[in-house]
């Protein structure tokens, strides 16, 4: 009902069928609760059909007012129905909110002609004749009224139950009876029998395909979350003196029950921002050349695995600047640091929880409130989220989330003699330290030890201090796993790795779970259990924190990356550079792995056919050398974006890694790119891929 | 609780009689009303639960659910056992949402208990035991103490609180 409201504000045309539809509802509750006795609701919902009453017999124009109203009365009923599901009575209270909404109702139904004109000032939806249209009966007759009817009363009840078809339970059924009879061939013959394994691996099958039936039950729709949003939106449009469009596609994506309840709060939040932030103001978007009705596009979509739902609103955009400039005052950034920010990195600045606060970025430049607790909830199920945002174009938000949550893919390892699963969405890598250099590589900044990976510092944590757990004697040393959620990162040291397993999520009694740091158990293929180690709570609980200057150095790194330069030579005697961020690696290659095809060099490198540049023409003289052992040096370059357009460039010497500045352009120097790198000319190489070349020599 | 009541009834109605299964901690004996335990797992070894209440001994898989264990011993204050306990499977009344095992040191028998054999609890009592015991069958071979699982489960003991550390030092 409340959709089809919905639905006749944003399309008047149809408001034959779906008045007729809303009114039936409406009618069939008055009737049923008349029926059952409930005076209340009854008297409620014949003041509601009674103005619709009015507005199906074309005698009323549908307005946003109207509208309005009947959605509070639907909310109205929606309350009694929910106060009788609790308390089988639909409350003594005569309420003066009933009274109130029925003489609403009443307003809108009777005094319509003088009200309008009152309310002209407000022109959110166009006024359509309705009176164009002819006064038939009601519209075709649907078969929804008793399931419209059956979704209001069992709105509350839904968490609960599931709608499944009928026939995947049957499968599951014959599935379950398959493995029944597996277990009693399995029973009766015994492990010596000869036919064990083909039983063994028939069982395999069974359980495979029942898991895949099961999981297939507990896919719904995203359909079923979006169905809310337009009564959202459209309240908030108002509230928010907004005018806004709703569209949805891939509304039939399916997602694991339990998965759509936990994105249902970050999709509304993103929802809510995205009108509330998102969409300007009428006048500013007409002055901005767009219609003033701004369209919020719901998508979702299955991709590699996952399922991504965008929200996407066509409004104002995020102004980089201003976020910029925010978090310099916040202390988040230093100035130098936000002059050097690509766009990219400055959205990323909007997920850190400095800028969550209120007060903070939202009142001038659009998104911000929470999105710390979004970003934080989606990665509670194994998911992320990516923002884009185009000033004056619009802003996406996408949150990626798996298809399913019971079953993850999980490291196990051990430490102090137990075992525990680390998910794998939270493993960045593994550093095996043996126990003789432990001394050397674990260095201590006061208290705390850390560990110099790739010139950064990274926390380390014990799991078995942390769990005060026995500390096994060390017998030849020990792992850590770099683990990264909610933006902390750091080291987890563990005694041993074990296999990467499945594993199937099995919740915690409630005593365990307030310890915090498990977020549940498993049984591993061995038998045994092991405890699924929540990697934001471990983090939170050693202290390591969501720190700002940690990730403020990475992109100091990044920064100083794109502004440096990889000195080499490839003609004699001349210095060329290339910017250090498109040096993937730099390989010496024996050159008899070289091969041609059609004149063109070519290296097999990691399962990939890499074409080779040698403007210097190194490998004939290297030919010339007639060295079968000689090895040339190849600066592997790719593009950091898009891993599809590798190459190799020849060179004959790496000389230098330092910083540069790039000179301009003009006719003294021939059109050529040139650069000063430590005070000396050095030619840029050029033919690299366009775009990127542009790229950063905007950052140069 | 209302069931426990029920329950209580329904005994006087059956005769008065009850049957219960024994059970060992320590030097005493324990016994549980028949038809709240699920089953008698037998010796297990259990995975512990660092930073856990001293209370629960670890966590032990049973019919795809990870059950959480209380340790008897731990409740009663008594030093951990070196060898592997019992472990058993109790059934809350609520619907099956709330199963947990108990660890005690071994399981007796089935035995079948008069209700007039039933004696409260001595007032000298402490209090934790006052709380756990319901007091105890005067058997031939000795008493038989009485227990009520609605007690023993561990959201019901988190909430007393009385055995947040208590006992030996438990947690590992």
């Amino acid at each position: 009902m409340e959709r089809c409201l919905t639905e006749l504000e944003t399309r008047p045309q149809d408001s034959q069928q779906l008045v007729g539809e809303i009114f039936r509802a409406v009618h069939t509750i008055k009737g049923t609760t008349g029926f059952l006795g409930f005076s209340r609701l009854e008297k409620l919902a014949h003041a509601g059909e009674h103005l619709l009453g009015s507005l199906r017999d074309g005698r009323l124009p549908v307005t946003g007012e109207l509208i309005s109203g009947l959605l509070r009365l639907l909310d109205g009923l929606r309350a009694i129905l929910n106060l009788i599901e609790e308390t089988g009575s639909e409350g003594p209270r005569e309420g003066e909110e009933d009274t109130l909404l029925i003489t609403e109702l009443a307003m809108l139904n009777g005094e319509q002609g003088p009200h309008e004109t009152e309310e002209k000032a407000a022109p959110v939806v166009s006024i359509k004749q309705q009176e164009e249209a002819p006064t038939p009966a009601a519209a075709a007759a649907e078969p929804g009224i008793a399931a419209a009817n059956a979704q209001t009363s069992s709105s509350s009840s839904g968490d609960k139950t599931l709608r499944i078809d009928v026939e995947v339970l049957n499968r599951m059924m014959n599935l379950v009876g398959e493995l029944v009879l597996t277990r009693n061939q399995m029973l009766q013959s015994g492990v010596e029998s000869t036919n064990f394994p083909e039983l063994a691996r028939r069982l395999d099958s069974v359980t495979a395909d029942l898991r895949e039936t099961v999981m297939q039950a507990r896919m719904q729709p995203v359909g079923n979350l979006f169905g809310k949003f337009p009564r959202m939106v459209r309240d908030l449009a108002r509230t928010c003196g907004r005018e806004v469009r709703i569209e949805f596609s891939g509304q039939e994506t399916g997602l694991d029950k339990s998965l759509l309840e936990a994105i249902k709060d970050p999709l509304t939040h993103a929802v809510r921002n995205a009108v509330d932030h998102g969409i300007e103001a009428p006048a500013d978007r007409v002055l901005a050349g767009k219609p003033a009705e701004g369209c919020l596009r719901l998508r979702a979509f299955h991709q590699s695995g996952s399922v991504v739902i965008e929200v996407a609103d066509d409004g104002a955009g995020i102004a980089m600047e201003r976020v910029l400039a925010k978090a310099v005052e916040r202390g988040l950034v230093t100035p130098d640091q936000a002059k050097e920010m690509s766009e990219r990195e400055a959205l990323q600045l909007i997920f850190l929880p400095g800028f969550s606060t209120a007060a903070a970025v939202t009142t001038v430049s659009g998104r911000g409130v929470g999105m710390d607790v979004v970003r934080a909830n989606v990665e509670k199920v194994g998911g992320s989220v990516e923002l884009e945002s185009k000033v004056g174009v619009g802003t996406t938000l996408r949150l990626r989330v798996p298809l399913t949550l019971a079953i993850v893919p999980a490291l196990v390892v051990r430490s102090g003699g137990q075992s525990f699963a680390l998910p794998q969405t939270a493993l960045v890598e593994l550093v095996y330290i043996p126990a003789r250099d432990k001394e050397k590589v674990v260095e201590r900044v006061g208290a705390s030890e850390v560990y110099r990976l790739r010139e950064r510092l990274l926390p380390m944590v014990w799991l078995d201090r942390l769990l005060s757990l026995k500390t096994e004697t060390e017998a030849h040393g020990f792992y850590m796993a770099v683990l990264e959620a909610e933006g902390c990162r750091y080291g987890l040291v563990v005694d041993d790795l074990l296999a990467p397993e499945e594993i199937v999520v099995k919740p915690l009694s409630a005593v365990l779970r307030e310890i915090g740091l498990f977020s549940g158990a498993t049984v591993l293929g061995n038998g045994t259990l092991a405890l699924i180690l929540d990697i934001a709570a471990t983090a939170a609980r050693a202290g390591v924190k969501p720190v700002m200057e940690e990730q403020a150095d990475e992109t100091v790194a990044l920064h100083q990356d794109e502004a440096s330069f990889l000195v080499f030579e490839d003609r004699a005697r001349e210095r060329t550079a290339l910017p250090l961020g498109v040096v993937e690696r730099i390989e010496s290659v024996p050159i008899s792995k070289i091969e041609y095809a059609s004149g063109r060099a070519l290296l097999q490198y990691r399962g990939e056919l890499l074409q080779l540049r040698d403007d210097g023409h190194v490998l004939d003289d290297m030919y010339d050398l007639q060295d079968e052992e000689a090895s040339v040096t190849i600066l592997i370059c790719g593009d950091p974006q898009t891993t599809s357009s590798r190459m190799g460039i020849v060179v004959r010497k790496v000389l230098d890694v330092s910083d540069g500045n790039m000179l301009e352009k003009d006719a003294a120097n021939g059109e050529m790119d040139l650069a000063l790198v430590n005070e000396r000319l050095t030619t840029i190489f050029r033919g690299f891929a366009g775009e990127l070349g542009k790229s950063w020599r905007e950052v140069a | 609780m209302k069931i426990v009541g029920q329950a209580s009834e329904q005994m006087h109605e059956e005769a008065e009689s009850a049957s219960l299964c024994s059970m060992f901690a320590g030097q005493e004996t324990f016994g549980i009303d028949t038809g709240k335990i699920r089953e008698v797992l037998g010796k297990r070894e259990l995975e512990r639960v660092p930073m856990a209440p001293a209370f629960v001994a670890g966590v032990v898989p049973y019919r795809g659910d990870v059950l959480t264990t209380v340790n008897f011993r731990a409740l009663l204050g008594l030093p951990e056992n070196t060898e592997t306990g019992c472990v058993l499977v109790l059934d809350d009344d609520s619907g099956g949402q709330e199963r947990f095992g108990l660890m005690v040191d071994g399981v007796g028998g089935v035995v079948t208990v008069q209700q007039r054999m039933l004696e409260a609890n001595p007032c000298t009592l402490d209090s934790k035991c006052k709380w756990l015991f319901d007091g105890a069958y005067k058997m031939e071979n000795g008493l038989l103490i009485q227990l009520d699982p609605q007690k023993l489960r561990p959201s019901r003991l988190a909430e007393t609180g009385m055995f947040r550390n208590g006992g030996a030092g438990e947690s590992a």
